[in-house]
């Protein structure tokens, strides 16, 4: 209405603003009452006539007030909603909704849940019948049901991980359009054409049926095609719809889901892809499992990475026999400390019958054979096919492959070799000659002192230049390759080990093997799919892996669902609903399956041209104004009812006030009934303190001269364990234990004060659980003068014992002389405060054995958690700024003060380091036994 | 918009603050000096000399001694002098009686938001600063109707407790004007209302208080409202006295009329006032009580000295 998003459930209701102008005319002439006013000279005037006794006109101000809620009343009759829902109006049979629940509706998947279900309540009030089904759920018979059930059924809908066929869906839908006639179908579609959404519309719109399309008008993104190329890991990033620009950050997370970068990426403004490349070492590069899109939710904006993204395994086969006491002298050395950096290097094991094969099998991307003359058998084929299948062969030369050559080579080799520089032969040692631009070592620095003293020589064939990598200042070649199926051959007409040359020993022999690793690609998956490498280097049938961790819908790994599928070893394509993205395999072979296949493109879904209700996917909800308009008339018709009083001179000046004040407090009360968000968190600003700074606390018993004496008391005592110890406590503070957390406090002190009333159970349950988990509770009963030996109870003692009654509460001793307590900081004989007489009693210790009788201290196993004393410890602590002690004590003098607190300190230290000082005390032995 | 209170009987009358405000306003004048001024020299005030001699403290002249005379009223010191023997006289001196009255009835509990007090206040402030000012001044004050004249240091309090003790009394109904007694000659009254009463009632009463020669002021107290009549709109208006209501649809059209009849009601009590030598004031609440007691302080001081002159003239 008006191009307001507002609509009326009763528009027939408006009329009667037609009667407004009545309601003016008949305001107009009622007047408020008039004023009375008590005039003592009227006798004077008693007896003129009334001249006008025509009535004053209401104010306009209130004939305004009270046409507005007249108006706001109608309009609330009419039943105003905001934000209306355009659809099903027209529809009176049944409500189909259709959701697609592939990964592109995940990124807003709560907005779509809401759309539906404010469909399906609105579909509820008409009482219509109500069918959800989602594109997944193929061969899914369409039952129509109650709005509750349909409800249900929706958030029990979670997206998937691939992208249905919607095309599956048609059939069950025509089934039901055609059981229910005049059925609206809201098809809340993901925005994508993938799943074939054209054709399901078009379908669709021939229905008989009212169809609504709702979609996002958003751009889906979506990762696809991560490379680890040399130079990075580049991936490309793809979103369905161009026209503005957009930015966004990719995450790249190892197994275990920790971050190992980030990059950023770009859209032009009419680019539907762009690349994101992580310019990373390949160390880390090698670790990423998972690239997603910062803040996209779905799996599509997942890239799952498997050891196919990983660096390249190189396996070292060398012809000689291990000698492990000689490492310097086996080429293996030198190759595995030169491809460490960055490669993954795999030797055969020792013993290993096969090791080519064996090392095949572990899907090696790079073999390198030092100084193996001849291969054959079962390693030579399997060698030929890996070379043809993609593999990188490099070789090395030696004495071995001089004597005796296979075809694995990529030239032809003379018998024997030369020899340079040696004492037989009148030629120097050759240097290197600058790589050519031809090479693949091109670019490289080729240091002065790298000489090479032996070679295998190269028969001079019409293409051996071409084939010639690197070669010697003299000309002949020193690396020659040759490609051979899908893979190369690269020989190194050298060894591996530094007896033919210094090169191995060179920066420069790294930089070759690194340039040669870099051109090795994805290693063959070998055909049959031996995934899994058996240890004694078998391949094994292990033509099936089980899904292990898969994505959900919103781009999560997790369990796999019911419905997952092992996978076939020749598996190649994207998730679907038998195999969802997500890595299969066992945990040190995973398989990465993804949700996009490397060239795929992601386009917005056409829906123009047919007989379709477009409509844009919102989240504002409708809202119901009728509450809010009655309730602006209810305050407008208070503040008439005020006005009219006031008018009438009702109110008084001070009674005005107050009824001010009342209505701002009605407001106020209204306003305040609007939900507040919620306190973020339960945490307590006191309690957020205590857990900061340990801190003394007392119990407040209530009694202000008690809870002040305990205050400042505590406070004498933190300042003295400031002074005189390693803690720094902070302020003290009196807790109620009923409201309070206890946990943050080490010790508390709780004075007894006979005549506040006991804690609820709850409470003493709570003390009760403190005391079990480390707490320490002092009671003060604070009585010893009154106490009688052998008398009767004090009234603390027994407000104290009743207490008590619901705790389980250790024996009780009186501090022995040798308990730790007395010894934790200083030597004390006992605890005193203002009274000096009063027994203190601590959980009995166990007894002692006959044999450890000397020991100074002993302790139980853990710190007593009930300290109860009689001699009113905090009115001992309390002083002043200057030490001067704030209560009389009995019988006396600052001496009394000093050890009342050192008392108090050696209970904190009790509480703070437990049985501590008691070991403490054999350093001395422990000592002396070490120094014998 | 002006507010107006009215304040019934219960809230009214006599008390504490009443007591206090009088004894405070008394305070902040001078001594009241109500003398004629031939005796302003012998007496600050109050006891006024009658210029013979009589019973007196203040010399008036030595007189030889007739014998047959009591020889206790030689005044030795003199008559050691020469050899006759002489007798001290003294001035006969005599005090002043005055009669005050305030109004208390309904219609003086008016007070509008442009007042400092209500009427009633305002007329007991008045009345009892004004006592305890002539008593200090050694005059004797009597409230009219109520008590005796006397002197009294507490005469305020004396006032209050006696007017408190008449309200007290069943039935009571305060008066809108003072039974019409004939005061004695010489003595005077201070009537301290609002005299809304008909004019006619006003003269009669003056004449009757003045049939032996007394002489009188009559205070008019007056809310500011009341001289403006600031009223408009549907307005009904209620007699406090009588209960009468008039129920006027524009209050303002009434205001002319209003302060016609006003004008002509005082001009009547004037007249009355005019004719028998009493004097008559007219005194807001709007205005403080002290200019008030000022203004009935000078023509008191003029009244008493005026038939003193006039008759020893």
């Amino acid at each position: 209405m008006l191009g307001l998003p507002l609509a009326f459930t009763v528009p027939l209701a408006l009329a009667a603003l037609a009667s407004l102008p009545l309601l003016y005319f008949l305001l107009r002439i009622t007047p408020p009452r008039p004023r009375r006013i008590p005039f003592p000279p009227l006798r004077l005037i008693l007896d003129l006539e009334a001249r006008d006794e025509t009535p004053a006109h209401t104010p306009w101000w209130l004939l305004a007030l009270r046409l507005t809620i007249a108006a706001l009343i109608i309009f609330a009759m009419a039943g105003p909603i905001w934000n209306p829902l355009p659809v099903g109006e027209a529809a009176d049979g049944a409500l189909l909704v259709v959701l697609d629940d592939g990964w592109p509706a995940a990124a807003n998947w709560d907005q779509r849940i809401n759309a539906a279900a404010q469909r399906i309540e609105a579909a509820a009030r008409r009482a219509q019948p109500v069918a959800v089904v989602a594109t997944s759920e193929i061969g899914r018979d369409i039952v129509s049901n109650e709005a509750g059930k349909a409800l249900e059924r929706l958030r029990a809908i979670k997206p998937q991980p691939y992208v249905p066929d919607r095309l599956a869906m048609l059939a069950p839908i025509e089934a039901f359009v055609t059981a229910h006639p005049k059925a609206a179908i809201l098809w809340i579609a993901d925005g994508l054409e993938r799943g074939h959404a054209r054709d399901f519309a078009t379908k669709l719109a021939g229905l008989q049926a009212h169809v609504t399309v709702v979609y996002d008008g958003r751009a889906v993104e979506a990762l696809a095609g991560p490379e680890n190329l040399g130079g990075g890991l580049d991936v490309r990033v793809l979103r369905s719809m161009a026209g503005t620009p957009g930015a966004g950050a990719i995450r790249a997370l190892d197994l275990k889901g920790l971050m190992i970068g980030e990059a950023p990426f770009s859209f032009d403004a009419q680019a539907m892809e762009t690349k994101a490349s992580f310019d990373l070492p390949v160390e880390l590069r090698n670790d990423i499992a998972r690239l997603d899109i910062v803040g996209a939710q779905s799996a599509g904006a997942v890239s799952l990475l498997d050891e196919r993204w990983k660096r390249r395994r190189v396996g070292v086969v060398s012809g000689e026999t291990a000698d492990t006491s000689l490492p310097l002298l086996a080429p293996n050395y030198y190759l595995v400390k030169a491809l460490g950096p960055f490669a993954d290097v795999r030797e055969a094991r020792p013993g290993t019958p096969d090791p080519v094969s064996a090392l095949i099998d572990e899907h090696v991307a790079v073999m390198i054979l030092a100084d193996i003359g001849m291969v054959s058998g079962a390693a030579r084929t399997n060698l030929a096919r890996f070379v043809e299948d993609g593999g990188i062969l490099v070789r090395f030369a030696g004495t071995r492959l001089a004597g005796a050559a296979d075809d694995l080579v990529p030239v032809r080799l003379r018998r024997g070799g030369r020899v340079l520089g040696g004492s037989l032969s009148w030629e120097t040692p050759k240097k290197l000659a600058p790589f050519e631009r031809s090479s693949p070592f091109y670019g490289l620095r080729v240091p002065d002192e790298i000489t090479v003293s032996r070679q295998v020589l190269a028969e001079p064939d019409a293409g051996l230049p071409g084939k010639t990598w690197a070669q010697l200042a003299d000309g002949t070649p020193l690396v020659t390759a040759a490609p051979r199926g899908k893979g190369t051959i690269v020989l190194f007409h050298m060894t591996a080990d530094t007896t033919w040359s210094n090169l191995p020993l060179s920066g420069l022999f790294v930089d070759m093997l690194r340039k040669i690793v870099a051109l090795s690609g994805e290693p063959a998956r070998d055909g049959g799919g031996s995934l899994q490498s058996s240890a004694d280097g078998k391949p094994a049938k292990a033509d099936i892996v089980a899904p292990s961790r898969t994505l959900d819908g919103f781009g999560v790994l997790g369990a796999p669902p019911p419905t997952a599928k092992p996978l076939a070893g020749s598996f190649e394509g994207i998730g679907d609903m038998e195999h969802p993205p997500g890595f299969y395999g066992p945990p040190d072979a995973l398989v990465a399956i993804n949700a996009l296949a490397p060239r795929d493109t992601i386009a917005a879904a056409d829906y123009s041209g047919l007989n379709l209700v477009n409509e844009a996917l919102r989240s504002a909800a409708p809202i119901d104004l009728r509450p809010w308009l009655i309730a602006a008339a209810f305050l407008l018709f208070a503040a008439d009812a005020l006005a009219s009083l006031w008018l009438a001179g009702g109110l008084s000046f001070a009674r005005r006030k107050a009824v001010a004040a009342g209505l701002a407090l009605a407001v106020l009360a209204a306003l305040g009934a609007q939900p507040t968000p919620a306190r973020a968190q339960g945490v307590s600003q006191r309690d957020l303190a205590a857990a900061l700074t340990t801190r003394l606390a007392y119990v407040a018993s209530g009694d202000a001269q008690v809870d002040e004496a305990s205050l400042s008391g505590l406070t004498s005592l933190s300042r003295a364990l400031a002074a005189r110890t390693s803690l720094t406590p902070g302020e003290p503070v009196g807790i109620d234990p009923s409201r309070d957390e206890l946990a943050f406090y080490p010790m508390l002190y709780w004075p007894i004060v006979a005549g506040r009333p006991q804690p609820n159970a709850a409470t003493i349950a709570k003390v009760a659980a403190y005391m079990k988990q480390g707490g320490t509770i002092v009671f003060d009963t604070r009585d010893a003068l009154a106490q009688r030996p052998g008398g009767a109870l004090t009234p603390e003692a027994r407000w104290l014992r009743q207490l008590l009654d619901g705790v389980d509460v250790p024996e009780l001793e009186p501090v022995p002389a040798d308990h730790v307590v007395t010894k934790t900081f200083y030597l004390l004989d006992g605890f005193i405060g203002r009274y000096t007489i009063g027994q203190t009693w601590i959980e009995a210790l166990p007894p002692t054995p006959p044999e450890d009788g000397q020991r100074p201290a002993r302790s139980g196993d853990g710190v007593s958690p009930i300290i109860i004393t009689s001699n009113d410890l905090a009115a001992g602590w309390a002083s002043d700024r200057s030490g001067e002690s704030l209560y009389s004590l009995m019988p006396g003098g600052a001496r009394q003060h000093e050890i009342a607190l050192r008392g108090g300190v050696n209970l904190v230290m009790y509480t703070l380091t437990g049985n501590y000082k008691a070991d403490q005390v054999h350093v001395r032995d422990l000592l002396e036994r070490l120094a014998h | 918009m002006i507010d107006v209170t009215f304040h019934q009987r219960g809230q009214r009358g006599i008390d504490r603050h009443h007591q206090q405000g009088g004894l405070d306003l008394a305070r902040r004048l001078p001594s009241l000096v109500v003398a004629a001024k031939e005796v302003a020299s012998s007496v600050m005030h109050g006891v006024h000399g009658r210029r013979r001699a009589g019973i007196g403290e203040t010399f008036w002249q030595f007189r030889p001694f007739i014998a047959g005379e009591t020889t206790s009223r030689i005044d030795w010191r003199r008559s050691a002098r020469d050899e006759r023997i002489y007798v001290r006289e003294r001035e006969w001196e005599a005090a002043h009686t005055i009669w005050i009255w305030m109004d208390r009835s309904d219609s003086m509990g008016f007070a509008s938001s442009l007042a400092l007090q209500s009427k009633a206040d305002r007329a007991l402030v008045l009345g009892l600063a004004a006592a305890d000012l002539l008593v200090r001044g050694g005059e004797r004050v009597g409230l009219l109707g109520l008590t005796r004249p006397f002197a009294a240091r507490n005469i305020v309090e004396r006032f209050a407790e006696s007017m408190l003790a008449a309200e007290r009394v069943s039935g009571y109904e305060p008066e809108e004007l003072p039974a019409g007694l004939a005061l004695a000659a010489r003595t005077q009254a201070i009537l301290i209302g609002d005299f809304l009463c008909p004019p006619a009632r006003i003269v009669t009463l003056i004449n009757a208080l003045s049939a032996q020669g007394a002489r009188g002021h009559l205070v008019m107290i007056v809310d500011p409202v009341e001289e403006t009549f600031p009223f408009s709109g549907h307005t009904e208006f209620i007699d406090v006295d009588s209960g009468a209501t008039l129920r006027v649809g524009q209050a303002e059209s009434f205001r002319a009329d209003y302060l016609r009849r006003l004008a002509a009601h005082r001009d009547a009590i004037a007249e009355a006032a005019r004719g028998r030598g009493w004097s008559l004031a007219l005194h807001h609440t709007d205005r403080p009580a002290s200019e008030a007691l000022l203004g009935l302080r000078a023509r008191l001081e003029g009244s008493l000295h005026e038939p003193f002159a006039r008759g020893v003239a």
